[in-house]
């Protein structure tokens, strides 16, 4: 009595096939899994054999072996619960009306919970995402998680309650119509809009020329003056997803459990994670590697609120994915990829006691401790931040004003514009957005004229920049010549540009 | 308003009928009564000291007070010093320039030759509408500077300078030549110290000079000090008029004119360069009075 199911299981991002092998032999009783199961995977077989008797089902009393191949690598989750559970009733002779045709087309994804219901999973989307590459035609999945496949189109998707329905399924007692793949809305959330965000023009201006650039961004001024709001908006003008990203980003929250019964992310994601978050927690980790909150916070924003506060350690290890846009986690059997190319935005105080340059409150700090303060930024992550600019606390006059600030829309349109630019200026290059430049393309994009040349040089000098500001000054002056549809980079582009350096005015 | 005077004309300056060479004809744009008012010529060097610049300043605003106008010659350095100051303290002033009233040189201080028109003072040539200047008129036009004034005060000259050709006049016309005194490490101090030397008045206060004119009854004033817009450029004045002693941020700035931000924050910068603001924490930007 043999039989052989297939399922899937994760491996970082990607999935696997996995056969299911079951043998039931007369003998001594005992059930036994092999090929790396992990504890989880091991645990299944008390979830089996109580979710098939409370299903009204027999479970014998003979030799079962279950070998999960290939035998060489790890299988971890309670994903295989399902198709092992098949696998015995099918070696058992209990579906009697099986088209072993169909079976091999056949993919089982779900865990049992004791009384035979199916419970959700976590990774549906790239499990589903390998079925269809391997050219499965039909997924048993859980109810639960029937939104989330249903993104992938030409996939059989039969959603299931519990092992009777699936027994009742195969036996062509039933019939469960394939769940129709939804078309996809992009819709945007509107409770979150630049609207509600009275005064703070500068501030605005600034975040708006760094979504149009993809221009990583600091902002820095005193409790209370709205960084974290602002931060929070600039989802609301960042370019709307396309089908691949929001899959792209969709299979990364599902591994990670983070999805809700939505199905497709439709908005582009925003992590803001607490400054005592452990280094494993913000790049990613574990025994078993899972993405972390910067992968999360691919295709949108990672937010770091009081950027000071977090540990040196975490910051210095986001130096390597920021620019690689991608993080490795290597574990002994095998190395694990997560992309993570988000837009980095922080924010911090400008001194110790927070007012440094407040008008109503005073400043506290000495001059030494504003120093020490600012130095706990290191130059090398400073150098990955393209924007800085101050936030002052808004006049409670302004608050209460009637006048209507601009919306997220209008201001997205600008930036969609802008990025359409960079996106056929670069076309041949394999970048996206200006942010993304090296020295060599800067030098061949962002070509200055002899008066704004001398402007900068003047700036230099004057207000004492470092050397790795003049790039940065380059990429941004590029970008708010783009967000005017200008072709070439002009003096007061330059200019403007300088003024979002003002970390390097602080620190001298 | 321009204003041909001959040499026959009443209103011809009488103090620059006893010079030696007196032009036949002056044309004026501005006001022509200051002409035969009081005035005190003020040369120097065009690549004055910071001591020069300080000691300008001081001279010609204490003059100001005492009603006296300033004579100088709009070039760059000391002479601009002198107008710009006695522009921001209402006094009068009179630029005598080595050309036509349509070509001014230096082309950099055109602006502030409409400022001294249009705040009352007036700008003097010999020269006709469209002549250009050389080497030779800026000589010539040191002796009308000398000679409009009752007395030609120095702060600063090199050696072997335009300066000292116009002290060479003055005394030759008779008037007196202050001098203040230099260092002697100080390379602009060379003629004044020298002119000291061959026996030109010392001052160390404006009181020093004026007690060589007994005959003349001085009455000091508190003068007001105007708000004149001078060395910023045309396209940043919105943003500069806006921008006060006290701090402003770069959202007030651009409530106030009424511009873009993005304007806003490329003028700024602009200025800052120019070193005619300064950004304090916080992005709030306040005029630089040092500079003034």
């Amino acid at each position: 009595m043999f039989s052989k199911v297939k399922s899937i299981v994760l491996n970082g991002l990607d999935g696997n096939l996995v056969e299911i092998q079951t043998d039931i032999e007369n003998g001594i009783p005992e059930f036994e899994i092999v090929g790396l199961p992990d504890a989880s995977v091991r645990e299944a077989k008390k979830r089996i054999e109580a979710a098939i008797k409370n299903s009204k089902m027999e479970f014998l009393n003979k030799k079962i072996l279950i070998n999960l191949a290939p035998a060489n690598i790890r299988k971890e989750g309670s994903c295989l619960d399902l198709a092992m559970a098949i696998g015995i009733l099918i070696a058992n002779r209990y579906i009697t009306n099986l088209d072993t045709n169909e079976l091999v087309n056949t993919i089982f994804l779900g865990e049992l919970s004791l009384d035979g219901k199916i419970n959700r999973i976590n990774g549906i989307l790239p499990m589903c995402i390998e079925a269809k590459n391997l050219g499965i035609k039909t997924v048993i999945l859980p109810n639960a998680n029937v939104n989330e496949a249903a993104v992938i189109s030409d996939l059989n998707i039969i959603p299931v309650n519990n092992l009777i329905e699936v027994k009742k399924y195969l036996n062509k007692e039933i019939e469960i119509y394939s769940y129709q793949s939804k078309e996809i809305i992009f819709s945007r959330n509107d409770n979150i809009d630049f609207a509600e965000v009275k005064g703070q023009e500068n501030v605005k201006r600034a975040l708006e020329i760094a979504a149009a650039g993809g221009h990583n961004c600091l902002m820095i001024g005193c409790p209370g003056a709205g960084k974290t709001m602002m931060a929070k908006r600039l989802v609301s003008i960042l370019l709307d997803l396309t089908i691949e990203e929001a899959m792209e980003i969709t299979k990364i929250h599902s591994i990670s459990g983070e999805l809700k019964n939505d199905g497709l992310m439709t908005n582009r994601p925003f992590r803001m994670p607490h400054h005592t978050i452990p280094i494993s927690t913000i790049i990613g980790g574990g025994r078993i590697p899972k993405p972390g909150e910067i992968s999360l916070a691919h295709l949108g924003i990672l937010f770091l609120d009081e950027l000071t506060e977090f540990s040196r350690n975490i910051l210095e290890s986001l130096r390597e994915p920021i620019e690689n846009k991608e993080v490795v986690i290597n574990r002994l059997n095998g190395n694990y990829r997560f992309p993570c190319n988000f837009m980095f935005v922080a924010s911090m105080n400008p001194c110790p006691c927070g007012y440094y340059g407040d008008e109503e409150k005073e400043c506290k700090c000495s001059e030494q401790e504003i120093h020490r303060y600012m130095n706990k930024i290191s130059g090398p992550l400073l150098d990955r931040i393209d924007i800085q600019v101050e936030v002052k606390r808004p006049e409670l006059r302004k608050i209460k004003s009637k006048e209507k600030p601009e919306t997220s829309m209008q201001i997205r349109e600008r930036v969609n514009v802008a990025r359409d630019i960079q996106l056929q200026r670069y076309k041949k290059y394999g970048i996206y957005s200006n942010s993304e430049l090296t020295t060599k393309m800067i030098s061949e994009f962002c070509n200055l004229d002899v008066q704004s040349e001398e402007l900068l040089q003047n700036a230099f000098k004057k207000l004492k920049l470092s050397v790795r500001a003049y790039e940065k000054i380059l990429k941004v002056s590029r970008t708010i010549a783009d967000l005017e549809e200008k072709d070439n980079i002009e003096f007061k582009h330059v200019a403007e540009a300088i003024q979002y350096r003002s970390i390097d005015k602080f620190i001298k | 308003m321009r204003t041909l005077i001959e040499y026959s004309s009443s209103t011809y300056p009488e103090r620059l009928r006893y010079i030696t060479n007196p032009p036949t004809r002056l044309y004026v744009e501005g006001n022509i009564e200051l002409l035969n008012e009081i005035g005190i010529s003020i040369v120097g060097s065009r690549t004055n000291t910071q001591y020069g610049e300080k000691m300008c300043k001081i001279f010609t605003k204490n003059l100001v007070e005492y009603n006296i106008n300033i004579i100088s010659g709009l070039a760059v350095g000391i002479d601009s010093i002198a107008h710009k100051t006695c522009l921001k303290n209402s006094g009068k002033t009179i630029a005598v320039l080595p050309c036509g009233l349509n070509r001014i040189y230096p082309e950099i201080n055109i602006g502030l030759a409409k400022q001294i028109v249009s705040n009352g003072g007036a700008l003097v040539t010999e020269y006709d509408n469209d002549v250009k200047t050389d080497s030779l008129k800026f000589l010539e036009r040191n002796r009308i500077v000398a000679g409009l004034g009752i007395g030609t005060l120095i702060i600063e000259a090199g050696e072997r300078s335009g300066t000292s050709v116009t002290a060479r006049y003055a005394k030759q016309y008779g008037k007196n030549v202050f001098c203040i005194p230099s260092s002697l490490e100080n390379k602009k101090g060379i003629t004044t110290n020298l002119l000291i030397k061959q026996g030109s008045n010392l001052v160390t206060n404006v009181d020093d000079i004026l007690e060589f004119y007994p005959d003349i009854k001085f009455t000091k004033k508190q003068v007001e000090i105007k708000d004149i817009v001078l060395d910023v450029p045309q396209n940043l004045i919105d943003v500069y008029k806006v921008i006060n002693d006290i701090p402003q941020d770069v959202n007030e700035i651009a409530r106030k004119t009424g511009l873009p931000i993005s304007e806003v924050n490329y003028k700024t910068m602009l200025l800052q360069l120019e070193d005619l603001i300064i950004e304090l924490p916080g992005q709030r930007f306040t005029r630089n009075y040092e500079k003034e």
